[in-house]
């Protein structure tokens, strides 16, 4: 079976899930939007699969004369949400387009991925050798920080400090593996790490409260803390094999909240138990895992890198969600790739995918 | 080599997070399933209705019926205290207690405390009317009991109070939980498992805001049985009214059978004062000396007195010390050893029934003398004495006769012939509750068995009478019962029985009187009899604690008797 077979069909296997499960959180939920929510999640899947087979059979070094073109178009569209956005649950991280909102944030985390790979692995003209191996503190880390750092300082203002912190996490993981030096990465660790007290003072009071009941869930059980307890009883309550589907009551009735978004992992876990749960995170860690492998394959230092960096942007996001469903990370913004309900985050991992197998395609060239 | 590690990494990450769920799931799943199921599950209580209890011609006593609770719901009432005021304003109560109740019954933010009880059916629907801007605000209809006959009976019935830490460690394995309603003394505590309710209830689903999604399931309550009892509200009526504010105790009874038609005891009691929870009115009842809530028909021991002799004549007729031919002169009092005891009058000759008759004590000094204390001990034990009767009442006591062994063994002395001579009129240590006379005398009534009291004669309607009665033969003569009771017939009959002034009823009374004497204090005043003579339907007990002179309980079963006659009861 070809690459590309195998990563449509890990994806769709857990679109799958993902739609059972959000037509099962919207069940008992009164009106017809909340009725119509698992359709247009299909649709958004179908629009996936297309950008998926665009993008796939799409010369993926062009984005690398595109780069900086996409840097000022996420600047741009971040730009955006700070004067036209709309604002929905005490966040500004919308546009509205036509008849549907997209989240910018989404496409930038893709974005700075793939600035990232180019800046990391430009060459010079007289040395086939990577000119990341020999950069200085400058060029290593401060040049590509001020990059990075516009677009994160603008989704963190949004408020989204979880798409930010993801950001400047797969900050971190490209300086490693684009052999950027390891005292320098220390040196930026130990920066941000001194930084962390002053940078409390500049958090909103949610995100404060948000980290507060990340260490403690039962300091505000019916305010900030609510989520965690509910996601946790809701995972718990599932056991061995599960309620069954549409008979999770923390989801049906409504005591989880967000539980067709950020939350769909707990609304999963609770109908479909620890089995389903655990060939859920296979599915994952495969789909993973054959980006990873496409990055080994891949000697174009720039393919290998995009590999790379789409394969953690990926895992970072599946990791964190879960985590945070099971109250082991602070309660913030993010979905689960191809489960959440949403359009801009079901797009964009398809056209991240899409971006893989193209690597994976083109590796032969070189 | 960088990358390898980046690769290695992901899989203790993955196992991280399996490791979290196997905990969340498998370990700690059985606590989270419960926590889950609290969430959404509601439970609404339906009030089952206490049973109802009737006398033996199914006139209802006691049953329930609806009073409304005032509760608040803390968690939507906003400003409690400015509540509490409105409140205060519509039911005429202090604030402060008020606030009180609502301190005292508050358990969580998301249960209702009662702020105010039992107000009455109009209060009701006018808060009811007020619900819509008064927030919080739960009315709650509740069964209470209804004392149809207001004092009537409250000794026989008891009351009902918020089950305390006694009751609850007895009952706890049958179902009982705190804050519970039960029966306490009477009928109310004694057939409170058959009495009781069961609460039903509904499950229900509820969603995050507390609404109503689907039935889960539902427990129809389950209403208490009623029971019958042998009490004739008529004759307790009538007991009752005559007795009047008299310490002391009446009962009535048939002696067949041993079913209780009627049983006073005073001072009494208001059982709807421990549903109305006035804490003046209970203090009262409480700190009362005369102790109103104790059942003096039961829980009273008194010596008997003459009413005694009853039970000394028997023993000497049935064993032989006495014979009708045996005669004893009476000149006022008796020397045993270096004591004088004196009769309370002088008789000059007397045989056995002429003794009974004009209750000389002379007579029945020398009676008890030749018998012995152990073989008084031993008839005092066959006719009931020194033991509960065995009424399905609870806190019976069963009173004490006293013998040599006993003597010896607590108080460290010898028996005397004294102690022989005070024991054979009653008199001594020796003490008897008035429904352990009654007993007795229903034995002579119904010649020569001894039957246990009961007051239920049936439960939901399935008649238990025969359950309920336990007779015995006491295997006496027959002399020896026709003897005593000529001698009890004389009582009344003879012009100078004690009990004379009962001669001119229009029924033929046979029966004993008795003049306890107590140390110090007046004596008590016993009347125990039963009538009609030939074919005696009732026995009668009356006690007055105090009261004086036996004359004074003849003088109130004078009057009982004849209005029973006139009210229907006693065939003519």
């Amino acid at each position: 079976m070809s690459v590309k077979i195998k990563i449509l069909v890990i994806a769709l296997l857990i679109c799958v899930v993902g739609v059972l499960s959000i037509y099962s959180s919207t069940y008992q939920k009164e009106g017809k939007l909340w009725q119509d929510i698992y359709q247009r999640q299909v649709f958004w899947i179908f629009l996936g699969i297309l950008l998926f087979l665009l993008t796939s059979n799409f010369n993926y070094r062009g984005l690398w004369d595109w780069t900086y073109l996409l840097y000022g178009l996420a600047v741009l569209l971040l730009l955006l949400v700070v004067f036209l956005g709309i604002v929905r649950l005490g966040a500004q991280r919308w546009l509205r387009i036509v008849w549907f909102n997209f989240q910018p944030s989404e496409i930038v985390k893709l974005i700075m991925v793939v600035f990232l790979a180019r800046y990391f692995s430009r060459k010079s003209v007289d040395n086939i050798d990577l000119k990341a191996d020999k950069y200085g503190i400058f060029k290593g880390l401060i040049v590509p920080f001020i990059f990075t750092i516009i677009p994160v300082g603008l989704i963190i203002d949004q408020p989204d400090l979880g798409s930010g912190a993801i950001i400047i996490f797969l900050f971190v993981l490209m300086l490693y593996l684009g052999r950027v030096k390891l005292r320098h990465i220390l040196v930026f660790l130990m920066v941000i790490f001194l930084l962390m007290p002053v940078s409390w003072n500049f958090l909103r009071d949610y995100q404060k409260d948000r980290i507060m009941v990340f260490l403690n869930p039962n300091i505000d059980p019916l305010g900030a803390g609510y989520t965690i307890i509910q996601s946790k009883i809701a995972i718990g309550s599932g056991g061995i094999l599960g309620k069954g589907w549409l008979s999770g009551t923390q989801s049906q009735l409504h005591f989880l909240p967000e539980s067709h978004t950020d939350f769909i992992f707990a609304t999963f876990a609770e109908e479909w138990g620890f089995f389903g749960g655990v060939m859920l995170m296979l599915l994952y860690y495969l789909l993973i895992r054959q980006g990873i492998y496409i990055a080994e394959c891949t000697h174009d230092h720039f393919g290998k890198l995009l590999a790379w960096g789409i394969s953690m942007l990926l895992a970072v996001e599946v990791v964190v969600n879960l985590a945070m469903n099971m109250g082991f990370a602070p309660v913030v913004g993010l979905p689960l790739p191809l489960m959440s309900y949403g359009g801009s985050s079901v797009c964009v991992t398809f056209i991240a995918l899409g971006i893989l197998v193209n690597i994976n395609k083109r590796r032969a060239v070189f | 080599m960088r990358t390898k590690l980046a690769t290695l990494a992901l899989i203790p990450v993955f196992f991280l997070l399996v490791l979290g769920l196997l905990n969340l799931q498998l370990i700690k799943g059985d606590k989270y399933r419960k926590l889950s199921d609290k969430n959404c599950i509601r439970l609404i209580p339906q009030l089952g209705i206490r049973g109802r209890i009737s006398d033996r011609n199914n006139f209802v006593i006691v049953d329930s019926i609806l009073s409304y609770d005032v509760m608040i719901l803390p968690r939507e009432a906003g400003d409690i205290d400015q509540s509490l005021l409105r409140l205060s304003g519509i039911l005429n109560t202090p604030v402060k207690d008020l606030k009180e109740n609502f301190i005292n019954n508050m358990v969580s933010a998301s249960i209702p405390a009662a702020v105010a009880k039992n107000i009455d059916a109009k209060k009701a629907i006018a808060l009811e009317e007020l619900k819509i801007d008064f927030p919080g605000l739960v009315i709650q209809p509740n069964p209470i009991r209804h004392y149809r006959y207001g004092k009537l009976a409250c000794h026989i019935l008891g009351y009902l109070n918020e089950i305390d830490r006694w009751r609850l460690t007895k009952l706890e394995d049958y179902g009982y939980k705190t804050k519970d309603i039960v029966g306490f003394g009477g009928i109310e505590e004694k057939y409170d498992y058959y009495l009781r309710q069961e609460d039903g209830g509904l499950s229900v689903e509820v969603d995050r805001k507390g609404r109503f999604v689907r039935v889960l399931g539902f427990r129809p309550p389950k209403n208490g049985k009623n029971i019958q009892l042998t009490i004739d509200m008529g004759i307790q009526k009538i007991a009752e009214d005559v007795l009047g504010e008299r310490k002391g105790s009446v009962i009535v009874m048939q002696p067949d059978t041993g079913a209780v038609l009627a049983m006073v005891s005073r001072p009494n009691f208001n059982p709807y004062i421990f549903i109305k929870r006035s804490e003046y009115l209970l203090s009262h009842v409480f700190n009362n000396p005369d102790a109103p809530l104790f059942n003096r028909s039961i829980s009273g021991a008194y010596p008997p007195g003459s009413v005694f002799k009853a039970i000394v004549s028997s023993a000497g007729l049935e064993t032989g010390k006495i014979t009708l031919r045996t005669v004893s002169y009476c000149p006022g009092y008796l020397n045993v050893g270096n004591h004088r005891f004196n009769c309370w009058s002088t008789h000059g000759q007397q045989g056995i029934i002429d003794a009974i008759a004009h209750s000389c004590d002379v007579f029945f000094y020398r009676a008890g003398l030749s018998l012995g204390p152990q073989m008084i001990y031993e008839y005092a034990v066959k006719f009931g004495l020194a033991k509960p009767t065995g009424i399905d009442l609870p806190y019976e006591v069963g009173g004490f006769v006293p013998h040599p062994l006993w003597k010896k063994i607590y108080r460290f002395r010898n028996w005397f012939n004294g102690d022989t001579v005070n024991l054979s009129i009653g008199q001594g240590d020796l003490l008897v509750t008035p429904l352990q006379m009654t007993r007795m005398m229903a034995a002579f009534a119904n010649k020569g068995k001894l039957a246990t009291p009961y007051l239920v004669k049936a439960v939901e309607e399935k008649d238990i009478s025969a359950m309920q009665q336990k007779i015995t033969n006491l295997g006496l003569k027959a002399a020896t019962i026709e003897y005593v009771r000529q001698g009890l017939r004389e009582v009344v009959s003879d012009a100078h029985g004690t009990g004379n002034i009962l001669g001119d009823l229009p029924v033929s009374v046979a029966g004993k009187t008795g003049t306890a004497e107590v140390d110090g204090k007046k004596s008590h005043a016993w009347f125990t009899g039963f009538f009609p003579y030939k074919d005696p339907k009732f026995v009668i007990c009356v006690f007055l604690e105090y009261g004086g002179h036996g004359l004074e309980s003849c003088i109130l079963t004078k009057e009982i008797i004849s209005r029973m006659y006139r009210e229907g009861y006693i065939e003519r």
